[in-house]
């Protein structure tokens, strides 16, 4: 079993660990000298009544303005390696297609089977509130494969949309007229969330969908259940 | 300078009032006017901070929820963020330049008019049927979906406040450049009315753009052209991309005054000139400039090409480095300072390292890498919060007590100003640091409700706590400044003793402000703290 639960999350996951490293030291940088020089240079009657004459330090100035400006260039260089691997889909990836609309998702297979997730399929019907995603029926689930890379082609039926998967820390918009990608993968089966990421209205925040990861076995079963191919290799048996 | 025998400029009539072009009546209307807004969106606040204590829906409908989220969006930033600096820039700009007034007094209450008529036009919207559902960016399609609610309302509110901030803005660059008093030197003038120019310069660029876009909206919307419809050959990004031209800028517009403010309070209350002061005015157009090309940044995933996703990484990241310039500066200011640790004073600083907060958090939205994963989250509301809910409205607040005196002519309770601003401070890191976490975590923003992962109902039931704290300070804290009004001491001339062209005049100011236009001399400067000590010794 893969340790990492998905990708491309673990990229995210290390350039946050930088970002936040570069950013509590910044920080410390910043506040130390400023609390100190607050107690320090307190008014105090009769001690430190006035200020005392400081010339511009150009040697400070020019330090405080090429050390950030090496430090940002670096961050946004790191950042740009890693978002070439979050951004391009691996070569053997399963590419499915992901519709969005108002309000629901629409999950198309490369065998053309398709599952629907509508807002009111997460819910449960009496009082409205969200379900865990275990307790959503299974016939609203998205099954995907484990450990295998997933493409997402996108597009939307109506207005934007954004879809966001919830362990694998990536999204993209839904845009209509146009076809966007992502891609991610889980390795550990279980039942995830997906997200709409961009506000569409009324039910924005119940535009969720489950997916449920299987192991590969388990999904080409599914996947081959109930769709026209099945029906049609099942002729050909007869 | 001191006249004798007048009536404060503020005892006047209703008429008065009315058909006035004294700016600096027309600055009081303007803060009073953005304060009741600021008050409303606060309010909406927190009725969506109580909604989301728990998961499900308690109090509200998802519609009454969008349309109050849209509410707080549109006139915290544009009633609240940039019209209070309509306020500040009016009352106080003709008096730091040593001018009578500003350049053209009639377009200056068009202007504030202009902006009275879109604040009704706001108040409209509140009533049932007018109801708008489409949060403050408004993208289309979805705007031109029934879903959204009028739409007209929106454009012609938008029209209305670019027409105010475009007269406003070009009538304050003029009188800045103008009509500075002699001896008021570009570079002797204050970093508040540098910040005020690089601001206004912002305003008359980018107004343009987002009239253009919303313009375009309601023709979409209305008289059957296709520009952002899809089904008809439009195209929903273009909307974006006009939208974010001056929408990004705007937050300058917003900050830049700030930062103008925090530069006047941390001299003042150091005793000492600001820190690299050329740097400082070097940074504020430097910022300026770079925010107009930094804008796809809030389309990183919208669908636009990966290449330009990586250009406008590296232009967003650098805006940090003049902002960082201008943060290093303000701490050196305290350096072999006289430090007065006033209440305006403890704003001020609170606004910085609230500020350095929301400024480290905003470096990482600027990279791709990071982005993906908080994109449309909570991460992102915390960021703007932490700039605008906190080191914008400190360093407002902060300058309401600075120029308390100058402006009421009375001192407001230290004591009172202080208590509000520890209140504030632990509501708000409470309720802001925690939506950071909620936003790593995933939380999407602009959700009515959320599914019950424990982390996220935790989360969720500690910041509105926070949120009620940090309204519980804002009330305290504003309510002390109103009944000072009444209640307060006879503010000194010049209680803060600063050579600031404006503590030079009585308090509160008379009505022309200038008996005679000051000639300031050879070794005057707004911060030279030594000439006052020599000049105007009590």
């Amino acid at each position: 079993m893969n340790e990492i639960l998905a990708y491309p999350a673990n990229y995210w996951q290390t350039m946050y660990e930088i970002w936040l490293l570069v950013s509590v030291v910044i920080y410390l940088v910043v506040f130390i000298p400023g609390a100190y020089f607050l107690i320090k240079y307190r008014y105090k009657k009769g001690v430190n009544e006035k200020a005392q004459h400081v010339h511009e330090s150009k040697a400070l100035e020019i330090l405080w303005t090429i050390i950030p400006t090496i430090v940002v260039i670096y961050l946004a260089t790191q950042s740009f390696a890693f978002y070439k691997v979050q951004r391009n889909a691996p070569e053997k990836s399963m590419e499915i297609k992901v519709t969005a609309f108002m309000w629901g998702w629409e999950f198309e297979y490369p065998n053309g089977k398709k599952v629907y997730s509508f807002f009111n399929s997460v819910v449960n019907p009496e009082n409205n509130a969200y379900l865990k995603p275990e307790q959503v029926n299974d016939m609203f689930k998205a099954y995907l494969p484990a450990e295998t890379p997933i493409k997402v082609l996108l597009t939307s039926r109506d207005v934007i949309h954004a879809f966001y998967v919830h362990p694998a820390k990536a999204m993209e918009d839904a845009v209509p007229g146009r076809i966007t990608h992502m891609w991610f993968q889980i390795n550990k089966p279980g039942e995830y969330w997906v997200f709409c990421r961009e506000y569409c209205g009324t039910q924005h925040s119940k535009m969720a969908a489950v997916l449920k990861v299987v192991p590969k076995e388990e999904f080409e079963k599914w996947l081959n259940q109930g769709t026209q191919t099945s029906q049609e290799s099942n002729k050909e048996n007869l | 300078m001191a006249a004798v025998g007048y009536k404060p400029y503020f005892s006047a009539g209703l008429k008065e009032w009315i058909f006035t072009t004294d700016h600096k009546k027309i600055g009081i209307m303007y803060g009073i006017t953005s304060l009741i807004f600021f008050l409303i969106a606060g309010l909406s606040a927190l009725a969506i901070r109580l909604e989301l204590f728990q998961p499900g829906l308690q109090y509200m409908s998802e519609d009454t929820y969008n349309q109050a989220l849209t509410i707080h969006g549109v006139l915290m930033q544009f009633w609240w963020a940039v019209a209070i600096w309509g306020s500040f820039g009016n009352y106080l700009l003709p008096l730091m330049i040593g001018a009578r007034d500003v350049a053209f007094p009639r377009l200056n209450a068009l202007s504030y008019w202009l902006f009275f008529a879109a604040s009704v036009l706001a108040l409209i919207t509140l009533l049932p049927g007018n109801h708008i559902r489409m949060m403050w960016t408004g993208y289309p399609p979805f705007s031109l979906n029934e879903n959204a609610g009028p739409v007209a309302f929106y454009a012609l509110i938008i029209h209305l406040l670019g027409a105010s901030s475009l007269a406003s803005a070009i009538n304050l660059v003029v009188t800045n450049l103008t009509m500075r008093a002699p001896g008021i030197t570009l570079k002797k003038m204050n970093l508040f009315l540098h910040a005020f120019l690089a601001m206004n310069v912002i305003q008359i660029l980018g107004v343009p753009a987002l009239a253009g876009a919303v313009t375009m909206l309601l023709m979409d919307k209305y008289f059957h052209t296709a520009f952002f419809d899809p089904t008809r050959g439009g195209d929903p990004l273009l909307y974006q991309n006009l939208f974010w031209f001056y929408s990004h800028p705007v937050v300058y517009v917003m900050i830049l005054p700030a930062f103008g403010l925090i530069s006047e309070m941390v001299a003042t209350f150091s005793r000492r000139e600001i820190f690299g002061r050329t740097s400082m005015i070097i940074a504020i157009w430097g910022i300026a400039i770079l925010g107009f090309m930094v804008w796809i940044h809030h389309m990183f995933t919208s669908g636009v090409p990966d290449w330009i996703r990586i250009i406008f990484s590296y232009t967003t990241v650098l805006i940090g480095v003049p902002t960082g310039i201008k943060i290093f500066n303000w701490i050196f200011t305290l350096y072999k300072g006289s430090i007065r640790l006033t209440a305006p004073m403890l704003y001020t600083l609170s606004a910085i390292f609230m500020f350095l907060i929301g400024g480290l958090t905003g470096i990482p939205l600027g990279l791709p890498a990071f982005d993906v994963a908080v994109h449309d989250s909570h991460f992102v509301v915390a960021h703007f919060h932490y700039v605008l809910g906190m080191a914008l409205t400190l360093a407002v607040f902060g300058g309401f007590h600075y120029w308390y005196p100058k402006i009421t002519g009375r001192m407001y309770s230290e004591l009172w100003a202080k208590i509000g601003l520890v209140i504030i401070m632990i509501g708000s890191n409470m309720f802001y640091f925690l939506q950071f976490i909620v936003g790593l975590e995933g939380m999407p923003r602009r959700y009515a409700d959320y599914p019950p992962i424990d982390s996220w109902i935790k989360l969720h039931e500690l910041q509105t706590i926070g949120a009620m704290i940090l309204g519980f300070g804002v009330f305290v804290a504003l309510l002390n400044l109103i009944l000072s009004t009444k209640l307060g001491k006879k503010a000194e001339d010049n209680p803060w003793q600063s050579p600031s062209l404006e503590w030079l005049i009585p308090s509160p100011p008379p009505p022309h402000n200038f008996d005679k236009i000051p000639h300031m001399p050879e070794d005057w400067d707004p911060y030279n703290y030594e000439w006052l000590d020599k000049h105007h010794k009590k």
